[in-house]
């Protein structure tokens, strides 16, 4: 059968088309991540625990919000560039930035934190001043600092903040509790329970940051509009402050959620479905061409070199793959081409084995027997009279064995042997499992990754559903 | 067993005794390349010296003679072990060591009786896992079977194509992600089975009561065992029933006008039986890969979960290669069985080589 009937065939049956479209979706995604990741992802940003700071820790999906009934805070992250406001001050300049956000949820945010970018300047440090400004008008100051000096021996202008960005958690400053009731008892002098209000500020702060003191010294969520404004006294005009950053952290978050150090799992996820399809194609072609080659050759050549190839094979495919590359790499160290290689030397015998008996038939037949009395090379005739015949076969099992290195892969990184620098959906779930995510019930950690496991293995294996009417035409149906 | 039959299972024992030297080879080859038994051995000599110092302080008085002693018995001991040679100069010795699960002493790991050795260890660990196995592998075969043979009779209904599809499902379940699913579900959401363990702590006392806590907690294991393997099996029954249905030799049957259950018992499920056990030997490796999965996931204090075990945290290369050698002996074991099972079965095998029918 030729290639252009295959794909027809393919194309005529249920699950050859679902796996198809799946296949396409699969592979635009992977596109689109190499095209827009970083090669170095896995060390520079996955496990570079900075990055995520930001991030509110193991959180579900923002979508949790549409099946609960209580609306938790959504992950908010405002940045400005350009300040809002700016007055001059003597020589120098007041600049003010206003980051504001809007909290309509049931509950307070989790967090509040400010970041401050890049700022250089002539000679004297900025000063700054970070204050909330709520919805019922009421101001709360939040922090007051100076950008760090200039060191001894060293001459302007100075750069500050450039590699590693300034973070401030303002909702853990120490003060804080006392800065909100003052503001507060201030405001709402009607609240008599200040003591009680003191006491409850002391263990959740936040509630009174984004709520009305209520008689009993609880609080009471102020919805409205929030700006955390940052006041920034600069001596010369030509001091740059080039960005700031205010985060309300989420009790949801993006559309997969967070792990436990508050990673994004959307992008860890997006990025292990190009290693996933690399380590099952990669590994299911190298072990195709391989045990089709030497199927081939043992087949057709006969004599020693069949008793021989035979032999191998049959031992190979007999080894229990899974306890040997769990050995094999804890001896050798996880490296994501180690465990490709291993896979590859265990899973082409079987095919090697297969094509012989495919072959032996073919040896004698009038088409190699032509070709050979024209006076063809063995090479030719295997080339051209005889693997065509096994071509629908070999592809069958090409797309057959994707799905089995995919999961191999996934066992192994399950068991803490994946390669660190590249995160995989293995890897993702065995934090999850290390760390008790199953026991405190983060399904959204934990069900994800398994999920497009399945998703890439049943692509594959509906590839492979839609090929057996190629492969074995007695099935093609009366 | 007439001679006819004896031969093919002669050549399978071959392949499979060849299977467990080449492991073996591979196992010493990596240890003695990376180094690795080298400080193993050298674990085992200082262990022997620090016994022996205290036992020669009775005799020696002298300091210096004693450390004399201790030097002498180190490089007796070290020439006795091999060290002095150069690790492929080794290697018969180091195999027996791996074959006799001769491994030294686990870091932290111990046996129920307190012993840290290595061996001790693995074979406690043994039983669990047969359990889980055979149980697993006895349900997925009754199932495979009735669901194969009778879809076989029904190719291209509308069962035929929904099985097909559920089982490219249960191929591509990972047995581990399958085991936290319905822990997160049953367990934890519904409360109905343990998450864990094999024993309820403190586990109840007398005979039945002790058995019956362990079926309860075996059933999410075996349940995920079966669940990722029953249905490539179903497949391959289908598949292998399908064949032998459509020989010639069951179109004569029809033919002579037999009625179909007739043929189906008689002609195809005879011949097919055989074929079926090629089933169960090809899902062999995965079930045994499935089982160090399952068996962590469920904290099964077998074999795989001290793979695990082994793993994370220190690291214990000895207990590492114990269980990936056992792994395999456990492997060649069970596939022995079932060669001898297939020959049993298929009549043919008399007149062929096992091996070229099966393919």
């Amino acid at each position: 059968m030729r290639r252009r009937s295959a794909i027809s065939q393919l194309l005529a049956s249920v699950p050859g088309r679902l796996g198809l479209g799946l296949l396409a979706a699969l592979t635009l995604l992977s596109l689109y991540v190499v095209a827009t990741y970083p090669l170095d992802f896995g060390p520079a940003r996955w496990s570079n625990p900075a990055v995520w700071s930001d991030n509110p820790s193991a959180v579900p999906p923002a979508w949790t919000n549409l099946l609960s009934r209580e609306r938790r805070p959504v992950h908010q992250v405002v940045e400005a560039h350009e300040p809002s406001e700016v007055a001059t001050s003597g020589p120098g300049e007041t600049r003010v930035f206003e980051l504001t956000f809007v909290q309509d949820a049931d509950e307070p945010p989790t967090f509040l934190s400010f970041t401050l970018g890049e700022v250089r300047y002539a000679a004297r440090p900025p000063q700054y001043a970070l204050e909330l400004v709520r919805p019922d008008g009421v101001r709360i100051p939040l922090a007051r600092e100076v950008v760090t000096g200039p060191r001894p021996a060293e001459s302007g202008p100075y750069v500050r903040y450039a590699q590693t960005p300034h973070r401030l958690l303002l909702s853990a400053e120490r003060g804080l509790p006392e800065a909100i009731a003052r503001a507060l008892s201030s405001a709402y002098p009607e609240a008599a329970n200040a003591e009680a209000m003191r006491e409850a500020l002391r263990t959740r702060p936040l509630a009174g940051l984004f709520g009305v003191p209520a008689a009993d010294g609880s609080f009471e969520l102020l919805p409205g509009r929030y700006a955390l404004e940052a006041r920034f006294a600069v001596a010369d005009p030509g001091d740059v402050v080039s960005s700031v950053r205010g985060v309300a952290g989420g009790a949801v978050f993006g559309l997969f959620g967070t792990d436990a150090l508050g990673r994004d799992l959307a992008e860890g996820l997006l990025f292990g479905l190009p290693i996933a399809l690399l380590i099952g194609v990669l590994t299911s072609t190298l072990s195709t061409v391989i045990g089709t080659t030497l199927g081939l050759v043992s087949g057709f050549v006969g004599g020693r070199t069949d008793l021989v190839i035979q032999r191998v094979a049959d031992v190979m495919n007999n080894v229990p793959v899974l306890p040997l590359l769990i050995f094999l790499v804890f001896i050798l160290g996880s490296q994501l081409w180690l465990i490709l290689a291993i896979l590859v030397v265990f899973s082409w015998p079987g095919l090697a084995i297969l094509v012989r008996s495919m072959v032996l038939p073919l040896r004698a037949s009038p088409e190699v027997d032509a070709a050979r009395t024209l006076g063809a090379s063995t090479a030719h005739i295997l080339r051209h009279h005889v693997f065509p015949h096994t071509a629908p076969f070999v592809f069958a099992q090409l797309i057959f064995f994707v799905p089995g290195a995919i999961l191999a892969e996934a066992g192994l990184s399950f068991l803490g042997l994946g390669d660190p620098s590249l995160p995989t959906w293995g890897q993702i779930l065995e934090q999850g499992f290390r760390t008790g995510a199953v026991f405190l019930g983060y399904w959204w950690w934990v069900v994800p990754p398994g999920l497009l496991i399945v998703l890439t293995a049943v692509t594959f294996m509906l590839l492979a559903l839609g090929m057996e009417t190629v492969v074995n035409p007695r099935l093609r149906e009366p | 067993m007439t001679p006819s039959l004896l031969r093919p299972l002669l050549v399978r024992a071959a392949s499979l005794v060849a299977v467990l030297l080449v492991v073996l080879v591979l196992l010493v080859v990596s240890l003695g390349a990376t180094g690795f038994s080298e400080r193993m051995l050298g674990a085992v000599i200082g262990e022997e010296l620090r016994a022996l110092r205290p036992a020669l302080a009775q005799t020696i008085t002298d300091p210096e003679a004693l450390e004399v002693a201790v030097e002498a018995r180190r490089a007796e001991l070290e020439s006795a072990y091999g060290l002095d040679r150069a690790w492929y100069e080794r290697l018969p010795s180091t195999v027996l060591r791996v074959f006799t699960l001769d491994l030294g002493v686990a870091r932290t790991m111990r046996a129920t009786d307190g012993s840290n050795r290595i061996a001790d260890i693995v074979l406690e660990r043994l039983p669990p896992t047969v359990l889980l196995l055979t149980t697993a592998m006895a349900i997925t075969a009754i199932i495979g079977l009735t669901l194969g043979v009778w879809l076989s009779t029904r190719v291209g209904s509308f069962a035929d194509r929904a099985i097909s599809y559920l089982a490219s499902i249960s191929y591509a379940l990972p047995a581990w992600w399958t085991g936290i699913l319905l822990i997160l579900l049953l367990s934890f959401q519904l409360g109905l089975l343990p998450a864990g363990g094999m024993y309820s702590t403190p586990p109840p006392e007398g005979g039945l009561l002790r058995f019956l806590d362990l079926a309860m907690h075996a059933i999410l294991p075996v349940f995920t065992l079966v669940l990722v393997s029953v249905g490539p099996y179903v497949y391959i029954v289908r598949s292998i029933t399908l064949d032998v249905a459509q020989e010639e030799f069951v179109t004569l049957a029809r033919a002579k006008g037999l009625p179909g259950r007739v043929v189906e018992r008689r002609h195809v499920l005879r011949v097919a039986a055989a074929p079926i056990v090629t089933g169960l030997i090809l899902g062999l490796t995965g079930s045994l890969g499935g089982s160090i999965l399952v068996e962590t996931v469920f904290d099964w204090r077998g074999m795989g979960r001290l793979y695990y075990d082994a793993i994370v945290g220190t690291p214990d290369e000895g207990l590492i290669i114990g269980l990936t050698f056992m792994f395999t002996l456990l492997y060649v074991v069970a596939r022995m069985v079932l060669e001898v099972l297939y020959v049993l079965l298929d009549p043919r095998v008399r007149y062929e080589d096992a091996q070229t029918l099966r393919h």
